[in-house]
């Protein structure tokens, strides 16, 4: 029995599979007719395929619609990239050049100060130090060093007793209460 | 590796290989290369647009050929009867003039022509699959997969179409 007309075609496609390919390989060795028939598929297959629009003629039409890609898609998203770039732009500088006024204000502020101290101080000082009252330094040194009418007889036996001193009291004189 | 659609290094990437596929399946349905360019275009600009995820460069393009041959059929009953006259009007002398064998070009050019004149008389779904399978590299799976049918029904119709051809070939 010969190869139909739709086997023939899935052959010459390349798309017939096995075991099929190989009996209809067989067949086609020694009949005639089915060769001749695949050779008018063939040749049918070819002259369709001939008359395929030609890579000279798509070339053009592609480079013209990738232009309009180029203008209206691409050319936006640089335009996006663009306002991305000015908006860091306008967000850096001012950064810049604010760290750069500090920088600057320290600096000179720094070296103003420490420059007082070392060549200035001798001459500022004595200014600074006459408006200060004695009285001050009094009340700290009473503070320092307290007296013994700062405590009591109480508080006075027991630091002795602690300190592991053995105590006597004695009433010298008493005056009577009134 | 996957697709972005809307990234202009994806979209280059694909555009540069599927363009000739899209535009040779476009013309070839259509049978007018003006309105294919505009096809082209428009899948093209929806597949830019659409901003979407294709898993890999062949979805992409399984998905604008789907696309651009919906927008063909759409449109060829609608533009492609007039504009084809004029093109041919407008295109035929010039074309001859920049070979030098003139005879055997004109009879070249007309042996295409009577190709594509046949492709444009069978059935839209015959039309469809011969083009991709004589005009692409794909395969019946593929073209199953770009057409959502069946393998075998793509083979069933390579087989008619071809048969259909013969016959309009054979007459004139």
């Amino acid at each position: 029995m010969c190869v139909d007309d739709e086997l023939l075609n899935t052959y010459l496609d390349g798309e017939l599979q096995e075991p099929w390919r190989t009996q209809v390989q067989e067949h086609l060795s020694y009949c005639n007719a089915c060769r001749q028939r695949l050779e008018q598929l063939r040749s049918l297959h070819e002259k369709i395929a001939d008359a395929v629009l030609p890579d000279a003629e798509i070339k053009a039409r592609q480079d013209r619609v990738l232009q309009y890609f180029e203008k209206t898609r691409f050319d936006s998203s640089s335009k996006k990239f663009h306002i991305f770039r000015k908006r860091v732009q306008v967000r850096l500088v001012p950064a810049l050049i604010t760290s750069a006024a500090a920088f600057v204000v320290i600096f000179i502020g720094a070296f103003v100060f420490f420059g007082n101290n070392s060549q200035q101080g001798q001459e500022i000082l004595p200014g600074v130090a006459s408006p200060i009252d004695s009285a001050h330094i009094r009340q700290v040194t009473e503070i320092q060093q307290p007296s013994l009418d700062d405590f009591s007889l109480d508080q006075i036996i027991q630091h002795l007793d602690a300190m592991g001193y053995a105590v006597k009291l004695e009433l010298k004189a008493v005056t009577p209460l009134q | 590796m996957e697709i972005q659609s809307n990234d202009e290094r994806a979209f280059r990437q694909v555009y540069e290989q599927v363009f000739p596929v899209l535009m040779r399946v476009v013309y070839h349905v259509t049978n007018n290369q003006d309105l294919a360019e505009e096809i082209c275009q428009e899948a093209f600009i929806r597949f830019f647009d659409k901003a979407m995820e294709f898993p890999s460069l062949d979805d992409a393009k399984y998905w604008l050929i789907r696309v651009s041959k919906n927008l063909a059929i759409n449109q060829v009953k609608r533009k492609s009867r007039e504009m084809n006259m004029v093109d041919k009007l407008k295109k035929y002398p010039t074309n001859g003039a920049n070979h030098t064998d003139g005879s055997s070009v004109l009879m070249e050019k007309e042996t295409k022509k009577l190709v594509q004149d046949a492709i444009d008389q069978l059935p839209e779904k015959f039309r469809l699959v011969i083009v991709m399978k004589e005009y692409t590299d794909m395969d019946y799976k593929q073209i199953a997969q770009v057409l959502h049918i069946s393998e075998s029904n793509v083979k069933v119709r390579v087989y008619r179409a071809r048969k259909m051809l013969e016959s309009i070939l054979s007459q004139e």
